[in-house]
């Protein structure tokens, strides 16, 4: 079938070339290939178009590197982050003890208390051992480590150490460790004294944590309990040192109440219940310059803290209080502390201040109207609680504050101050309350199965080593959240391939994963503060990647669009198309098949 | 969830230290209310609510606050906010009969919906972005749609029309924007008290919004201390302005209604804000007793003002003040308590009829033309009947003469074209030159930035009406701009009047008055009026449109894209010779006809009816038809694949 056929017209050749052509199956020409050439090359032209179309509808996507993340996680969940720590323990007025023995007791003493597992966030210790004999001459494990300090022998007198005020004995020991290196991970030392048992009598053994990283135990008759005191030395190192003298359990490190952009705001509010019986005002400025100043200063390494105060007024809490007729008061129960919390009516707020994803710490001092006056808090115990005050893990803390004399006396609302006294008061629970929401204890007393440890409390709120472990947990708590952030990123991203990732949410995801990995080579190298400032950008980045405005644009350019779009043009099209050219072929076969029988006939005539 | 302190121990040695806290040496910060009550000639109330709150300068400012909102506060700090007004309202102010020159319209007549202007201190380049922040902030400050005035498509600068000089100056309002309790409660959340105590605790939701108008305002300004490092102070006031009916039971349609403030609100005042430092009720009573003597020292004169063969005040006011025309009973409410609320009612005796003190010209805007493509705005400024009485003629060149300055603002898809402005002045159309002063004109630019037109007209004072009209050309947009329900039609912002030598203010004389309601009365504030809101209706297209579009053009391209396809490839002279033959066989003339013809539009010969066995014809069928359920199959299938796919 060609354009030659309508010259040839079969019906008047078929008498005239051969006797047998049959015009119904042969045919005399080679059939033409110049239709089937264009509807195959249109055919073909459509399917090398599909690629091209493919890529026009195809939305944007940064590649996201997948497989950092997962390694990132990986890593993070199989070997927790630990820190270089040194362990140093000085034994004085011991005879006869050999420090490579004492060292591997207190090494198996470690290792029992920590069950050999290792928590993320925790010590990566070498311990070395001095001994110091009543010649003063001392003895000492080979120190593996350079950098670690050297005690000079003979600096600590057996009998004149602990001598005077804990706070004077902690700086003598400041001097006495002084010079160390803190290249690699911080010190901690604990000073052991045997003093001579001079009036016989049975002495308490004393045992004290010092603000810095020093610790002492003080006792006569230390050389007969030995067992007793390498074990206590070892859970100083474990208990306070490494874990900061925390219940593990009590506030997990996933509560960590800092902002992802390492902004904790401090919102302080007065609230003056019934502003119609009194009226009570505050002069929070001094407070925050000489008090919480301090703190905020000392936590610097841990986040960026801001202070806001405000009084509000008509602010009822919403749980009931009933009359104690023994107590003289109103009082509230701790199954009530759920609903003391009136959110309808105490507008807190959140700060303007606390741009982004900060932290706002709520601390609400509650003054009770006349009517609920005094009010106290029942433990469960049926105890008062001293501190009239509880915290709500990630929220804040309330402190309720009883004016001192409950009695109306006159019509007209009177106008307090809180004295300062009070004030400091305030602000010493409050400073209770903070450390509780960071997980340590309030109290300044450790106590535990072999005895109690005198802890020193900080003016900062805050000592060194419970800086430290801070900074040790905050870093790991960081990585851990950079890397569930980012993983959840990722699954994300993987589950929805029509969603639109731009450049600036690879970009972040990248140099998120870059300062992860700077802070978890930091923190190998013993680099408390940089390794939290990296780990604190790791998180950082993560987030505003995972919140990125875009991320929710998922492309509404939907497969449906896609086929309701084209199918109007391509359907009717292609199916000319592709039918033409099936057509064409199979004609192009039949003429080809009557060609080749009209030849064979003719070689065969 | 809460954990305990268990025990109190002295946890931490804290530096003793001892500061003599003296409140008084340093100034705190101040808070007042004030409610003003004001009979309206057209048997209405009016409730003027105001509060104002001061912070002294300090550099503590959004840090730590007694009084004082800490959220405006570190608003004004976060944006440098020098001067800042928004306002909430419902209603229309009705100029004729509620006023239009008295201080109360002129700062509390408000257009409808949501209004904002600030003015900020930051270099000029960062306006706009400060701007906008703010936007948001309030926005989320006040539930409300207030961050659409983010896009530079919806404020504009003004340099002199607006009445407040200053290049860093951005006004926007929303007039669609539906005010509501939701917006009420963050703006009392700002107050000392809210609405527990004093007396915004008159504040009755379903009374408050059930009347005639509404409108809530919050003005903010930075006041410079002066001193070197130390913060500048704000004033934030806060009004809500009300118009309210009040349920009457007389029969006489000419007497006004009685009323008490618990009929008015459905509660009384039992207190003041113990916060408070002044809290006082009003009542002002207007076009009374002007000719009466001035003095009213006497006690006997005194009673005789407010128990008089007129009215009945239900309670006796601690002191009363004069204007040239109004009477303002003062009442402290110190005074009441639970046991004795404060509930102040008027009682008329005998009809009386007054009038209020209008502004010189009252302004009404209106749409001209029809159609969907384009017409025209026209601001008719008529004259009032006070006019002559006013004071602030200016006289030029021998002429007396009224200023009226317009500022008016045109979404760009309102296409002004500002030659086609004419001005009429007592139905005689005016060359631009005898009384259009001073123009200002900013073009917009397509979805970009909003066109502002400011215009001073100086207006002979015998003027009767005076008319401005200017065309336009609806323009387009694109199918994503439509806002829902774009059916309704789109709003221009009410366009602003004010009158530069006019100034309204209120002086009461009184030298005692600490009031700030009566200080800001008495400050002399520009006399202004909002016109209405208009509606245009622009062409909104199918929105279904693209789809139609798409369908149909894919069809037309596809059906050339066949036929091309078939010129190409098929053989006419085949199928000629073809028909041919079978016209051979039959000879019906309009058979053949037929047979042409669907051989022409199916593109293929037709088999001969006749030679094709049924059996044959079934099986060519049935292949086709499993042919084509394979590729409905197949199309299925990978359509099932795709989809799962994702």
């Amino acid at each position: 079938m060609e354009e030659t056929s309508d010259r040839l017209n079969p019906t008047t050749d078929t008498s005239g070339i051969a006797p047998e052509f049959d015009p119904k199956t042969m045919r005399s020409t080679k059939p033409g290939l110049k239709r089937l050439f264009i509807t195959t090359s249109v055919l073909f032209s459509f399917l090398l178009g599909v690629p091209f179309l493919w890529k026009s509808v195809e939305i944007y996507r940064s590649p996201l590197p997948f497989h950092d993340i997962d390694s990132l996680s990986d890593q993070i969940e199989s070997t927790p982050l630990q820190f270089p720590c040194n362990f140093h323990a000085v034994f004085v007025g011991f005879e006869s003890k050999d420090p490579d023995k004492l060292r591997s007791q207190i090494q198996d003493g470690i290792n029992q208390l920590t069950h050999q597992s290792s928590q993320c966030g925790s010590c990566n210790f070498s311990i070395s051992v001095t001994v110091q004999n009543q010649a003063d001459q001392c003895s000492e494990t080979l120190a593996y480590n350079p950098s670690m300090c050297s005690y000079r022998c003979g600096v600590i007198k057996r009998n004149e150490f602990g001598v005077g005020l804990d706070d004077t004995v902690d700086e003598s020991l400041n001097d006495v460790f002084s010079g160390c290196s803190e290249n690699s991970g911080k010190t901690y030392s604990v000073v052991v004294v045997n003093k001579e048992n001079a009036n016989g009598e049975d002495e308490v053994i004393k045992a004290v944590v010092g603000k810095r990283r020093h610790a002492w135990v003080v006792g006569s008759g230390l050389e007969e309990s030995y067992g007793d005191i390498v074990a206590r030395v070892s859970e100083i190192f474990v208990k306070v040192f490494m874990n900061g003298g925390r219940d593990e359990e009590s506030i997990h490190g996933e509560f960590m109440p800092v902002g992802s952009d390492g902004k904790i705001v401090l919102s302080f509010s007065l609230l003056n219940s019934n502003p119609r019986d009194w009226v009570y005002d505050w002069d929070f400025q001094r407070i925050d310059d000489a008090l919480l100043a301090p703190v905020t200063k000392a936590l610097a390494p841990i986040a960026n803290i801001s202070v806001e105060s405000q009084v509000l007024y008509h602010t009822p809490k919403s749980s009931f209080s009933s009359w104690d007729e023994k107590l003289q008061s109103y009082i509230f129960r701790t199954s009530d502390l759920p609903f003391f919390v009136n959110s309808n009516e105490w507008h807190l707020d959140t700060s303007a201040g606390a741009s982004g994803r900060s932290k706002i710490l709520q601390f609400v001092v509650y003054i009770p109207s006349g009517k609920e006056c005094p009010l106290l808090l029942q433990l469960p115990n049926g105890e008062i609680s001293k501190t009239n005050g509880f915290i709500s893990p990630m929220w804040g803390g309330v402190i309720v504050w009883n004016p001192e004399n409950c009695d109306k006396d006159s019509e007209s609302p009177s106008r307090n101050t809180i004295s300062p006294q009070d004030l400091e008061q305030i602000v010493e629970i409050f400073l209770g309350q903070f450390r509780q929401l960071f997980g340590f204890k309030s109290e300044a007393i450790y106590t535990s199965g072999l005895g109690t440890y005198k802890i020193l409390p900080s003016e900062r709120g805050f000592t060194e080593w419970e800086l430290d472990v801070l900074s040790r947990k905050h870093t790991c708590f960081n990585l851990h959240s950079c890397s569930t952030t980012l993983g959840s990123l990722s699954r994300l991203v993987r589950s929805l391939p029509r969603m639109i990732i731009k450049d600036e949410i690879g970009e972040q995801v990248k140099y998120s994963l870059k300062a992860a990995k700077l802070a978890q080579s930091n923190a190998s190298l013993g680099g408390y503060s940089s390794s939290a400032s990296s780990s604190r950008e790791a998180r950082s980045l993560a987030e505003n990647a995972f919140f990125h405005p875009s991320i929710m644009s998922v492309s509404y350019f939907s497969y449906e669009h896609c086929f309701a779009v084209y199918s109007p043009f391509f359907l009717p099209v292609v199916a000319h198309i592709v039918f033409a050219a099936l057509r064409e072929w199979k004609g192009y076969r039949q003429e080809k098949a009557k060609y080749l029988t009209w030849l064979t006939r003719k070689k065969t005539a | 969830m809460a954990s305990l302190i268990r025990s109190w121990i002295p946890l931490l040695i804290l530096q003793s230290f001892l500061v003599a806290i003296a409140f008084g040496s340093k100034e705190a910060e101040e808070f007042s209310e004030a409610l003003l009550l004001k009979p309206l000639p057209d048997r209405k109330v009016l409730a003027h609510f105001h509060f104002e709150n001061r912070a002294p300068p300090s550099n503590s400012h959004g840090r730590h606050h007694h009084l004082f909102p800490k959220a405006i506060s570190q608003l004004v700090q976060k944006f440098r906010v020098k001067e800042m007004e928004l306002s909430f309202t419902q209603g229309r102010w009705n100029h004729e009969h509620w006023g239009g020159f008295d201080p109360l319209s002129s700062m509390n007549a408000k257009p409808v919906g949501v209004e904002l202007w600030a003015v900020f201190d930051v270099p000029q380049s960062q306006v706009d972005t400060s701007w906008k922040n703010l936007t948001h902030a309030l926005s989320g400050l006040f539930c409300a749609s207030i961050n659409f005035l983010e896009s530079s498509t919806s404020y504009a600068a003004p340099t002199w029309g607006f009445g407040t000089n200053s290049d860093k100056l951005r006004y926007g309002s929303l007039p669609r924007e539906a005010v509501c309790t939701e917006n009420l409660t963050p703006w009392l959340k700002l107050l000392p008290c809210r609405d527990k105590d004093g007396i915004s605790a008159l504040m009755n939701r379903p009374s408050v919004y059930r009347g005639f108008y509404h409108s809530q305002r919050l003005h903010l300004s930075t006041v410079e201390s002066g001193q070197e490092g130390l913060g500048s102070g704000i004033v934030l006031e806060q009004t809500l302005t009300v118009v309210l009916q009040p349920e009457t039971t007389s029969v006489e349609t000419n007497m006004q209604p009685s009323w008490s403030l618990s009929s008015l609100f459905g509660r009384k005042v039992v207190g003041s804000c113990v916060l408070a430092k002044s809290s006082n009720v009003y009542l002002q009573l207007e076009g009374r007793l002007g000719h009466e003597s001035k003095n009213v020292d006497t006690e006997i004169e005194a009673h005789k003002l407010w128990k008089n063969a007129d009215f009945d005040l239900s309670l006796k006011p601690d002191r009363v003040l004069r204007e040239s025309s109004s009477l303002l009973f003062i009442f402290d409410i110190d005074k009441s308590s639970d046991s004795e609320p404060f509930d102040l009612g008027l009682t008329w005796k005998l009809p009386s009829k007054w009038s209020c003190q209008q502004a010189p010209l009252q302004a009404t805007r209106f749409l001209m033309g029809s159609g969907n493509e384009r017409g025209a705005i026209a601001i008719l400024l008529k004259a009032t009947e006070s006019q002559e009485k006013l004071p602030g003629r200016v006289v030029t060149d021998g002429r007396c003469t009224i200023k009226a300055n317009i500022f008016q603002i045109f979404p760009w898809y309102v296409k002004v074209y500002y030659h086609t402005l004419q001005i009429f002045v007592d139905q005689q159309q005016k060359t631009d030159c005898e009384v259009l002063k001073k123009i200002n004109v900013s073009p917009s630019t397509d979805k970009v930035s909003s066109g502002m037109l400011e215009m001073m007209l100086e207006l002979p004072c015998e003027v009767k009406s005076a008319a401005i009209s200017i065309e336009y050309d609806k323009g387009f947009l694109h199918i994503d701009e439509y806002p829902p329900d774009a059916n309704q039609g789109f709003d221009i912002p009410s366009a602003l009047i004010s009158f530069p030598s006019h100034h309204a203010s209120l002086d009461f004389q009184e030298e005692l008055s600490k009031s700030p309601l009566l200080s800001s009365f008495k400050e002399k504030s520009l006399v202004r009026s909002y016109t209405e809101v208009l509606l245009v209706p622009l062409t909104t297209p199918d929105f279904s449109m693209p789809y139609n579009v798409i369908t149909i053009t894919c069809t037309i391209f596809a059906l050339y894209f066949g036929s091309l396809l078939n010129v190409l490839r098929r053989r006419i002279g085949e199928e000629e010779r073809f028909l041919k033959s079978q016209a051979g066989k039959k000879t019906f003339g309009l058979k053949q006809l037929l047979s042409r013809l669907t051989a022409k539009i199916r593109g293929r010969p037709i088999e001969p009816p006749s030679s094709d066995s049924p059996a044959a014809q079934s099986s060519f069928l049935s292949s086709k038809l499993i042919f084509k359920i394979i590729l409905v199959a197949g199309a299925a299938a990978a359509w099932q694949y795709f989809s799962t796919d994702n």
